[in-house]
């Protein structure tokens, strides 16, 4: 679009207007989605570490303890939704912090490039794990 | 270059826990994908969780429930500063409730968690 605008000389005001407009509707998105996956995720995660190390001992958390716990699918879908949204929601701090500390461009592309893959490869293998575990 | 400093008051610094506990906990979640996975290997699981019951990992687990706590706390806090805008009046004595809380919590869930390191 602005090579088109280059080249013809037209304004270029309205592509970088709609293209603000698509970023700030993507970060309003963000701010609800972190507020809201927040507020579940003190749910979840804190019920989490109250299951593996206040309510029993971690000592005792062993195969066994997951294959009991994974019999039920109510808890693989509590485990996997703690999964997802710790992810995302981590993510997307990380994705905070990229753009306020990493000031090169090209560094902070990199950085984010790798982070995305790992975060996203990371969701697929847990994911895998919960779905296909067998005791 | 000299670059000027923000010096903010209470709010600034919870921004700062904030981020450090959230990345903090982010990096233990990534690692704990890994080592959950290992599940389909229970023999291997077993070996690798079996570190979680050493004194030194029963430290860090107190570290992570008081970073997890934290930042629950303290990011219920920023929701009820961005809806409710009666609480900015109140917004110190709500981050010092968060603090204590988190002190609470931590104080006791970690004798809870190494307890066990001293019965056996």
């Amino acid at each position: 679009l602005s090579l088109d605008s280059a080249v013809t000389d037209a304004p270029a005001i309205a592509p970088i207007e709609s293209s603000r407009r698509r970023g700030a509707s993507f970060e309003l998105w963000s701010w609800y989605f972190m507020r809201i996956s927040g507020l579940i995720l003190l749910f979840l995660a804190l019920g989490h570490f109250a299951i593996t190390h206040i309510l029993n001992d971690v000592a005792k958390t062993n195969s066994g303890f997951v294959a009991r716990r994974w019999e039920n699918p109510l808890w693989r879908i509590y485990d996997w939704l703690l999964l997802s949204l710790g992810l995302l929601h981590g993510l997307n701090g990380l994705r905070f912090i990229m753009d306020d500390y990493i000031h090169s461009s090209a560094k902070r592309a990199t950085t984010k490039a790798i982070v995305y893959s790992v975060t996203t490869g990371l969701f697929l293998y847990g994911t895998l794990t919960v779905i296909t575990y067998k005791a | 270059v000299k670059a000027s400093v923000y010096r903010g008051k209470s709010g600034q610094w919870a921004f700062i826990a904030h981020r450090i506990s959230g990345f903090l906990v982010m990096m233990f979640l990534l690692m704990h994908v890994v080592d959950v996975s290992t599940i389909h290997n229970p023999r291997l699981y077993n070996e690798i969780h079996e570190l979680y019951s050493r004194f030194l990992l029963r430290l860090f687990e107190v570290g992570l429930l008081a970073a997890l706590v934290f930042h629950s706390l303290n990011g219920w806090r920023i929701v009820m500063v961005d809806f409710f805008p009666g609480v900015i009046k109140r917004e110190k004595e709500v981050l010092t409730a968060v603090l204590f809380l988190t002190a609470l919590a931590t104080i006791i869930g970690g004798y809870i968690i190494i307890k066990p390191e001293f019965i056996h």
